[in-house]
């Protein structure tokens, strides 16, 4: 489980992508995101992740990503199973499942390479109201600890002659009362905890807190957005225009 | 018999956790594991339960090894009390979490009925054998745990940080419940940072210190050697230490602070 948490969870890194004005790499993400779903074949979208792995590489999170398509290939096969079922087309059945797997991990290059603190400044940016960024940040944040106490209560439970892996569909569905049981009472006792925390340090007490870090986009952080706008742009257009007619 | 031959492991971040940790810990034996937060001790003993699988080396419990066998199966012979009893508290009542084991085991009713009334008057939790163990206060649920652990009468008893959230009415329970598991035969390791909770018990200390073993031996003699310890960030006993302090070197271990006085009323002489 942890080695599958490593493709969704940020660590620290000094990559050149890790060090981009976050903003930037919130729009890298987007503009991938919609170009997987504008792909209109195959071949396309073996292009478009090409480039992600290509930034992967840069991000130096290659390894990290392959776990996000280890997780994302199970519902992958899912997804090209019902459309083989449905459509009866096995070229459809494929873009569906690979773009499925190009949208995960078009946003999971953002979060792997992007901190909760710079999310949050992120979500600052668009305005959002500040509980509502707070929440959200926390909320990610805590991924991390809520798989480490997954584990630790599987430790646990495990240690008392709990059996996960045996039985049929519905044992095994039960044996897992003893593991989410703990895990929602910890979670609910910490929100109630973090809640005092921060009120006993003053969280609401102004309508506008000042900001320890202000970001300010540096001209190649500007340079990397017009580029990937550009790169957007030339996609779209290729994929609407060039391709079809070279590749009918 | 719990035997460890060269161990590594490695934990998923690239941290070398244990690095080549040999050692025995005989049947009956009451051991302590002390060091550093870090230093690899809780790592150590899940080793012993088989939730964690060598990178190298074997760990063998009864000759049987840990690779080779499921941690249900392992802990049946094997109790481990981890540091935080909320991660294992779930059940609606506190009898039915500590049937909980024994039904996995596969005890038969009556024996369970039986064991459960035994841990729940020896860890003084009898009022609350219908209550939620969800609102029960930081230590009892430790001791809750503890219990839990007793019920199905484990060869090997491990305390991972007992002492946190007791009171020192609780901490004497715990060591006069040690001596009485001690005494039964029964294989007890204890994990704590509580040194002055160990002392009285006398066991054999291991130290850690970076995934290493750096020294093992009787409390008596390990908790003088000032400098094994400061190296590995453990607190030796304060008798010790005012013994140390005052150049005086006791013949016998003293346990209690009233011996010590009596000796050192007498000038630092006799037993």
């Amino acid at each position: 489980m942890m080695w599958l948490s490593g493709g969704f969870v940020f660590r620290r890194g000094t990559s050149v992508y890790h060090r981009l004005d976050p903003r930037v790499k919130l729009l890298l993400s987007v503009l991938m995101f919609a170009t997987t779903l504008l792909v209109r074949s195959v071949y396309e979208l073996a292009l478009v992740l090409a480039f992600m792995v290509g930034i992967a590489a840069i991000a130096t999170v290659l390894r990290r990503v392959a776990r996000t398509m280890v997780f994302t290939a199970s519902f992958s096969v899912i997804i090209f199973v019902l459309n083989l079922v449905f459509t009866g087309s096995w070229v459809t059945s494929l873009l569906y499942a690979v773009r499925f797997v190009a949208i995960v991990m078009s946003t999971s290059l953002f979060f792997i390479t992007t901190s909760p603190d710079e999310l949050e400044q992120v979500m600052k940016t668009f305005r959002l109201p500040r509980d509502v960024v707070f929440a959200f940040v926390t909320a990610v944040r805590f991924i991390p600890v809520l798989l480490l106490d997954t584990i630790q209560i599987m430790d646990a439970q495990k240690s008392r002659g709990l059996e996960l892996e045996k039985g049929n569909v519905f044992r095994r569905v039960r044996n897992m009362i003893p593991i989410l049981i703990p895990l929602v009472v910890n979670s609910v006792v910490r929100s109630g905890e973090l809640a005092e925390a921060m009120e006993s340090r003053a969280y609401g007490a102004v309508a506008k807190p000042s900001s320890l870090v202000e970001y300010k986009s540096s001209l190649a952080d500007k340079a990397v957005a017009v580029a990937a706008i550009a790169v957007f742009v030339l996609a779209a257009y290729s994929f609407y225009y060039v391709l079809p007619a070279k590749f009918p | 018999m719990i035997e460890f031959q060269d161990v590594t492991y490695v934990h998923l971040n690239g941290v070398k956790a244990l690095d080549g940790v040999s050692l025995k810990i005989d049947t009956g034996e009451t051991v302590a594991i002390v060091g550093e937060n870090g230093a690899g001790k809780t790592t150590l003993v899940k080793h012993v339960t088989g939730l964690l699988k060598p990178a190298s080396g074997t760990v063998l419990v009864d000759s049987q090894s840990t690779t080779a066998t499921s941690t249900a199966q392992l802990s049946r012979k094997v109790g481990v009390a981890f540091q935080n009893p909320d991660h294992q508290l779930f059940s609606e009542s506190v009898e039915e979490e500590m049937s909980f084991a024994l039904r996995n085991f596969g005890f038969a009713p009556e024996l369970v009925e039986q064991r459960v009334s035994w841990g729940l008057e020896l860890f003084g939790l009898d009022e609350y054998r219908k209550s939620s163990p969800l609102v029960l206060s930081g230590g009892e649920k430790k001791r809750l745990t503890l219990a839990c652990i007793l019920a199905w009468d484990p060869e090997v008893v491990i305390l991972d940080e007992p002492t946190v959230g007791q009171d020192s009415i609780q901490k004497e329970k715990l060591v006069q419940t040690i001596r009485m598991l001690s005494s039964a035969g029964k294989t007890v390791v204890v994990v704590s940072h509580d040194i002055e909770f160990l002392w009285p018990m006398q066991p054999r200390v291991v130290v850690m210190r970076a995934g290493k073993i750096v020294g093992d031996g009787p409390a008596s003699k390990l908790m003088q050697e000032k400098e094994l310890l400061d190296s590995a960030r453990v607190a030796q006993p304060e008798l010790v230490a005012l013994y140390q302090s005052l150049d005086a070197r006791p013949p016998s271990p003293f346990v209690d602070p009233l011996d010590a006085r009596r000796w050192l009323e007498n000038g630092g002489t006799g037993p």
